[in-house]
């Protein structure tokens, strides 16, 4: 109990005095986790949008696989990153193995799925709601996809949200491509690991109640949109 | 004096899901001008003969005659039961519909609104408004389009007195002004107060088509009559 607590204190004087390692493992946590779902956003969103509002072959199919896709173990595409990009890979030449790029590269892989799947749901419910209305007053596919988007706005900020939630606690990809290199690759999830193995319980415990604190503001910012721009009885534009 | 509308021709249209017929051979040379009020009970066929004449959807057979370019169902609007209200302000709600915005439509959209009881909420979330003023703000939408046409499909059904009002009286002037109205109700009353002619439809049969005056007081058939002593329910 006595280690637990002291562990706490510890964890506390090194968030509040700004402790150079945290800060350099919490950028590069923010760093790789807003670039990986903006990416993700850029190819999730518009994808998901398309499955929602078209009718094609193998649509079904496609869809099916995304949902599937949603479930993917993270240490499986760890291991397939892994192997596309080290020396010997079909992408080696590269050379982006133990670097945040490939890091990235694989919360991609992790998030576009449920950033599409999630975009699909949001911008499909809106097309069922909608499709009589716009058709009924001759309104085009460009136009009523841009209404889609609109009108799905907050729910698409917590689709991002949801995704950003699963980035930054990803642990099992990112410690498989980057290695955990101290001062290039260390992020919060791996650094817990690598800090708890050496028992370096207070490091370990300031970025655990880091990542806790981010876990908790994204599922209250959550609530919060949902609340404040998704309740019928409480709508703001 | 407005034109006079040709009539609208319906030639041996038919709907049918699964092999089952929710529209069976319809056959009718309906006036283009006035309200035709579309009666039957539930499940008649009233909401698929609207959704056959606005082309929402299409009919296994037969066709839907206009006789004229500038009068046709090219040319329409549809007013749902349900308003589908989209997330932003009422005045948003009533332009989206038009491809190119011009002035003396945002001139219209402002008249539009005042004659529905909806002045000064063009800057209000159109969610927020009551069920009544959203199916108020649908009709808006639906004549800022000068529509020749007009399908309505039960829009009183939810809504408050006041609203019912409102839209009936819009309905007669823009009837009187030349548009075409079909408006689909279970309100008898209202019937009587809107119709110039009336549809009755049972089993996606038409069992009458005939002037309000005359349906209402001498119905011909018995399934009619029992429509309107309230044998056959449509609750």
């Amino acid at each position: 109990m006595g280690q637990i607590t002291n562990s706490f204190l510890e964890a506390f004087k090194l968030i509040f005095s700004f402790d150079p390692e945290l800060i350099e493992i919490l950028y590069l946590s923010f760093e790789i986790t807003i670039i990986a779902v903006l990416i993700s956003s850029f190819i999730g969103i518009p994808l998901g949008t398309v499955l929602a509002c078209t009718r094609f072959y193998f649509r079904k199919a496609i869809i099916s696989i995304f949902f599937a896709l949603m479930g993917l173990p993270p240490v499986v595409v760890g291991l397939f990153v892994y192997l596309i990009f080290s020396r010997s890979g079909t992408l080696g030449w590269m050379g982006l193995l133990y670097s945040p790029t490939v890091m990235i590269i694989a919360q991609i892989i992790l998030i576009t799925p449920i950033i599409c799947c999630l975009t699909f749901q949001t911008i499909e419910s809106a097309h069922l709601k909608y499709r009589e209305f716009f058709q009924s007053f001759h309104i085009g596919r460009l136009k009523a996809v841009n209404a889609y988007i609109i009108d799905s706005r907050f729910e698409l900020i917590t689709v991002i949200l949801a995704g950003f939630g699963r980035s930054i606690s990803e642990v099992g990809a990112i410690i498989i491509v980057g290695g955990n290199i101290d001062h290039l690759t260390r992020v919060m999830t791996t650094a817990i690991a690598l800090e708890t193995s050496k028992g370096n319980l207070s490091l370990a415990m300031g970025l655990g109640i880091i990542l806790l604190l981010i876990a908790v503001f994204v599922n209250v910012a959550m609530i919060f949109v949902k609340n404040k721009f998704l309740n019928p009885s409480n709508q703001d534009l | 004096m407005f034109k006079k509308n040709p009539n609208i021709n319906i030639n041996n249209i038919s709907y049918s899901i699964n092999g089952k017929f929710l529209l069976n051979r319809t056959s009718l040379d309906i006036s283009g001008n006035g309200i035709t009020v579309v009666l039957g009970a539930n499940g008649a066929g009233k909401t698929i003969f609207l959704k056959l004449l606005s082309g929402l959807i299409n009919s296994d057979n037969g066709k839907i005659k206009t006789h004229s370019n500038d009068f046709s169902f090219g040319n329409s609007a549809m007013v749902f039961q349900e308003p589908i209200i989209l997330r932003r302000s009422v005045l948003s709600n009533i332009l989206f519909v038009i491809e190119k915005i011009q002035p003396h439509q945002k001139i219209m959209a402002s008249e539009l609104m005042d004659t529905l009881g909806l002045s000064g909420k063009d800057n209000q979330n159109a969610q927020t408004l009551s069920a009544g003023e959203k199916q108020r703000l649908s009709l808006a939408r639906a004549l800022i389009t000068q529509p020749k046409i007009l399908l309505l499909d039960e829009p009183t059904a939810n809504i408050e007195p006041t609203s019912t009002i409102y839209i009936e009286n819009v309905l007669r002037r823009k009837s009187s002004s030349g548009t075409k109205i079909f408006f689909v109700t279970h309100d008898i009353n209202q019937a009587k107060r809107l119709a110039n002619d009336i549809i009755y439809l049972e089993n996606g049969q038409v069992m009458e088509y005939t002037k309000g005056s005359i349906f209402f007081k001498k119905p011909t058939t018995l399934s009619a009559q029992k429509y309107l002593s309230g044998i056959i329910s449509d609750i």
